[in-house]
């Protein structure tokens, strides 16, 4: 076997193992929505909170005349949403805790989530 | 000198962390913040990277040895426990009067490499601990040590760990690796082997995007993937630092010195014949 075709199916096995894990039970129940909006370089609200277990879904509204990246270390997303646009972003059932975001294009813009 | 170098700017980091307030400061990615010893992070998920990750090795008993490989890496996370890489190797070989090797100065395509990792256990505001698995097959054409033309095959996989001592300031990182290997030789001569080790290390971020430390790794060679044939063992010992540029850029860079080592049958200091006197790491990432 040539070392190209052994990566070729190592890459493809790899691909398989994302799209099985990927279809995990968590994703498959009512995810838990959180609305925020960003305007004027913030979002509102910056504390915001869901049940603990259940998979959440941001709904961002960038309401600012220049693009926000939503970002999180610790909920380990990022999403670019457009100006006077709205962004979804899917995050897996979590655990108890508090869970910082921010907008990686603004030092000052930042919130938290709280699990509980 | 490198465990001088380490203290004294860790001195100077305690004194200048005192007046920046490390509550203020986002989370840490962790994966690069520990030199040759891999955090638990594996990126966030959409997220993409572009990486130029060079490791030197120099120093062997006689002569002048100096070898580099540098792994032209794209990353990506797609999924929130999921990342993975690929790329391409390039080599470089200065050898001279080294004994048991043949002298050479080349620059080589030298094969490719992917990496699969998977967070097994997430780090929240409750548990400081986070785990990741990785699996790393490389193909090489070169041989890293030798800078022969060979066919090699080796699967390196890690555990990769750490622990958040401090919020958002102190950091330990620990590793165990084991790492079997085949080689076809241009004499059609088949070698298999193993390296096996761990490392542990520390990390103090002094501000939000400059992290300061030290590593230790203790390293076991094999001729025998099944870990049956010892040949010898060294224990690395130097200091790691992680530079954030921009949100999308960031460089981290080692180096280790061998301080202890022995070679099975040869009762001579420090094991040269597997390992090397000294290496060293530095990466630079853009991410998009």
């Amino acid at each position: 076997m040539s070392a190209v075709s052994m990566m070729t199916r190592l890459v493809l096995l790899a691909l398989c193992a994302v799209a099985m894990l990927q279809a995990s039970p968590s994703l498959a129940q009512q995810a838990t929505e959180v609305h925020l909006t960003y305007s004027k370089g913030q979002f509102q609200p910056s504390q915001v909170s869901a049940p603990a277990d259940k998979p959440i879904t941001f709904r961002v509204k960038n309401l600012d005349a220049k693009a926000m990246e939503f970002e999180s270390t610790s909920l380990r997303v990022e999403k670019v949403v457009a100006a006077n646009s709205e962004g979804i972003i899917n995050v897996r059932a979590l655990k108890p805790g508090r869970y910082e975001f921010y907008d990686d294009f603004n030092e000052k813009a930042r919130g938290a989530l709280t699990v509980q | 000198m490198a465990l001088c170098a380490t203290a004294c700017l860790s001195f100077l980091g305690c004194a200048n962390a005192r007046a920046e307030d490390a509550s203020s400061w986002r989370e840490l990615e962790t994966k690069y913040i520990f030199g040759f010893t891999t955090g638990s992070g594996i990126g966030l998920e959409g997220e993409k990277e572009f990486t130029v990750d060079t490791i030197g090795r120099f120093g062997k008993r006689d002569g002048h040895y100096a070898a580099t490989e540098t792994k032209y890496e794209f990353e990506f996370t797609p999924s929130q426990f999921i990342q993975i890489e690929f790329g391409a190797l390039g080599s470089t070989h200065d050898i001279h009067g080294v004994t048991g090797l043949d002298d050479r100065s080349q620059f080589a395509f030298a094969g490719g490499f992917a990496e699969f990792r998977y967070l097994a256990i997430e780090r929240t505001s409750n548990n400081p601990l986070s785990v990741t698995v990785a699996f790393e097959p490389n193909v090489r054409l070169i041989d890293e040590t030798s800078g022969e033309r060979v066919h090699n095959y080796e699967f390196e996989t890690t555990v990769n760990a750490d622990i958040e001592l401090l919020k958002n300031r102190l950091y330990a990182g620990f590793n165990l690796l084991y790492e079997p290997e085949v080689t076809w030789t241009a004499l059609d001569q088949t070698v298999r082997e193993a390296t096996v080790g761990g490392s542990a290390a520390l990390s103090l971020r002094l501000m939000s995007n400059v992290v300061l430390g030290g590593e230790i790794w203790y390293l076991r060679h094999y001729d025998s993937p099944t870990l049956t044939a010892f040949t010898g063992d060294a224990v690395m010992l130097g200091p790691t630092l992680y530079i954030r540029f921009t949100p999308k850029m960031f460089m981290t860079a080692a180096w280790n010195t061998q301080v202890w080592g022995r070679e099975v049958g040869n009762p001579v200091s420090l094991n040269l014949a597997e390992f090397q006197r000294h290496r060293a790491r530095l990466k630079f990432a853009w991410e998009f």
